[in-house]
């Protein structure tokens, strides 16, 4: 059973704000969306870790320097910036 | 009985042969889509300088005599999750609007170094979450079928413009069946790629280890020629292995004793007009010498669970960038950092994306982690290995793409569980990282297209199209059947 502060829990983790009008709705939602994700516990698994597919492993280029995107280029589509930074409101109180 | 004509051999032909100009050609094409894009919704962005300036170079090249290669001057549209360096790509959110990436999608790259012609950025479910293209801030792509219907989702814009004939080809993505889904819905091709084949690089993620890009075009051979041209490996993604073989060179192989399986579980719950039409492609196949072998696939029945929480898990740290501090949406109201990030993302992210975020949080939160997340993740192995048993029996399985045919606008929105139970058939094979390929096989009796999949070993991309290829040349252009609308060559 999924309750109001459950979601309001989840939100938090999640960094999304929940409109009081909209709170019994999505905790609707959520509580059926979770039933059906636990029928998976019905299912039995030979317990094997599973690690990834096709056996991947990492393809990992060469340690070499390359240029990189110009800082002027990836400001553009910040909010606000200054100085060549990212600019967010003072958060050390 | 007419043979189904690819739009890129054709297009490819014309130039060759001089018939026509690519400037006519592309501008031929933004005529249609000035046309038809209000009812179709198929793209969010048109790019007519950037298509003119590639086609003049194109017919630069015609005119010194030089030979093109197989995609030049060829006018084709890219999901809008697919970056384009200077190109707006919104992942149709409010979150992203406004953002021009600075770097091209390798694919895009590859695509660009052969010529391509960028009409536009083409419509899809917010961040590829949906399986109607309605969860889009733009509204939901039409299905060129009929336009009373969806296109299907999530890369619906793609299937929509390819469908109706408003772009040769496009490029989509494919986490849980966003391009098979709606190539089943609109009478077209869908290749989902081997996890690991098509690079992944600037595709904007959902869920990493589930997403591949590949092609949505009008025939088999389309699909082999796009899937030729965007596999190599790429030292951007770490997880990029390229093509173990091309596609177009085996298309026309015979196939007499290939091993086409059925799996039962992949006809339970089947709308019967589905079945039908599948089953009698699987006689089809009987006629051209294969050999249909019937098996059991018990893992399959909780694919569906298992792709939700590893899709969301995943999609719910993604997604953790969007802070509206180095790009996107910002709030203009808030109090600190916490609550701009906060209100950030909820103006920014419609409902689908907000609840997805919500299920991931939750099953990777302490607590939870073990029966889900780690439970999904097992479940997952199993469904591994019991593909790679089938494939001990078959070279290739045969199943329905969709359990049904497009459905009608704002029918899908309402019950998101009910939405969910839409991508059964296509799911499993993300889980598993395979191949699959979604063909035409038929339309149910309102005229609507039904697709079938077929789906291969890792790295058989070739098996598959070959199979494919083989039942477009059986049934023809009756079945290949494009809409009546858009560019007519």
């Amino acid at each position: 059973m999924v309750t109001h502060e459950d979601i309001l829990q989840i939100a938090r983790l999640a960094k999304l704000s929940v409109p009081e009008e909209e709170l019994d709705a999505l905790t609707k939602d959520m509580g059926e969306i979770i039933e059906f994700a636990n029928t998976i516990n019905n299912a039995s698994d030979d317990g094997e870790e599973f690690d990834n597919i096709n056996n991947l492993s990492n393809v990992l280029r060469a340690d070499e320097v390359v240029p990189s995107l110009k800082s002027e280029e990836i400001l553009k589509n910040a909010g606000d910036s200054e100085n060549d930074h990212f600019l967010v409101k003072k958060r050390v109180l | 009985m007419n043979t189904n004509e690819g739009r890129i051999s054709k297009i490819s032909s014309m130039l060759k042969n001089k018939e026509a100009s690519c400037t006519e050609i592309t501008k031929k094409y933004l005529s249609e889509i000035d046309k038809l894009n209000g009812e179709l919704n198929a793209y969010v962005n048109v790019t007519p300088e950037t298509a003119l300036e590639a086609a003049a170079a194109v017919d630069k090249k015609i005119a010194r005599g030089e030979e093109l290669l197989p995609l030049e001057g060829i006018p084709m549209t890219l999901k809008d999750n697919i970056s384009t360096k200077g190109i707006e790509t919104t992942c149709c959110s409010k979150i992203l609007k406004g953002y021009k990436p600075i770097y091209n999608a390798t694919v895009w790259e590859a695509l660009k170094a052969q010529g391509a012609v960028l009409l536009g950025k083409t419509n899809m479910d917010e961040f590829a979450m949906g399986s109607s293209c309605e969860t889009s801030c733009f509204g939901g792509a039409k299905n060129p079928h009929n336009t009373n219907h969806v296109a299907g989702g999530s890369s619906g814009g793609v299937a929509s413009a390819v469908g109706g004939n408003i772009a040769a080809y496009g490029l989509g993505s494919d986490t849980g069946g966003s391009i098979r889904q709606p190539a089943s819905f609109c009478g077209i091709v869908g290749l989902k790629p081997t996890y690991g084949a098509v690079s992944r690089y600037g595709l904007i993620a959902y869920a990493s280890s589930l997403d591949q890009i590949g092609p949505i075009t009008t025939s088999v051979e389309d699909a082999a020629i796009v899937f030729d041209a965007i596999s190599d490996y790429d030292p951007m993604d770490s997880t990029s292995q390229g093509k173990k073989q091309s596609a177009a060179e085996s298309l026309k192989n015979p196939i007499k004793g290939m091993k086409i399986g059925i799996a039962r579980e992949y006809l339970e719950g089947i709308k019967d007009d589905v079945k039908d039409a599948v089953l009698n492609a699987a006689k089809v196949y009987e006629e051209l010498g294969a050999e249909i072998v019937y098996f059991d696939l018990p893992a399959l029945k909780y694919a569906l669970p298992v792709y939700y929480i590893i899709a969301c898990a995943e999609a719910s740290s993604n997604l953790g960038r969007y802070d509206g501090i180095r790009y996107g949406y910002k709030t203009p109201k808030y109090n600190d950092v916490n609550d701009m990030i906060c209100k950030t993302r909820s103006e920014g992210f419609g409902k689908e994306v907000q609840r997805r975020i919500l299920l991931g949080t939750y099953v990777l939160s302490a607590g939870y982690y073990d029966a889900y997340y780690k439970k999904a993740q097992n479940l997952r192995g199993s469904i591994v290995k019991s593909f790679r048993g089938a494939f001990e029996q078959c070279d290739v399985i045969l199943a329905p793409t969709v359990p049904m045919t497009a459905f009608e606008c704002g029918k899908a929105v309402s019950d998101p569980i009910e939405t969910y139970l839409t991508d059964i058939c296509t799911v499993p094979i993300n889980i598993a990282g395979l191949p699959a390929v979604s063909v035409p096989c038929g339309f149910n009796s309102k005229g609507m297209p039904i697709g079938m999949q077929l789906i291969g070993n890792t790295f058989c991309e070739h098996t598959i199209l070959n199979a494919a290829w083989q039942y477009e040349q059986s049934v023809g252009a009756d079945i290949f059947k494009s809409a009546e609308m858009g560019v007519k060559l």
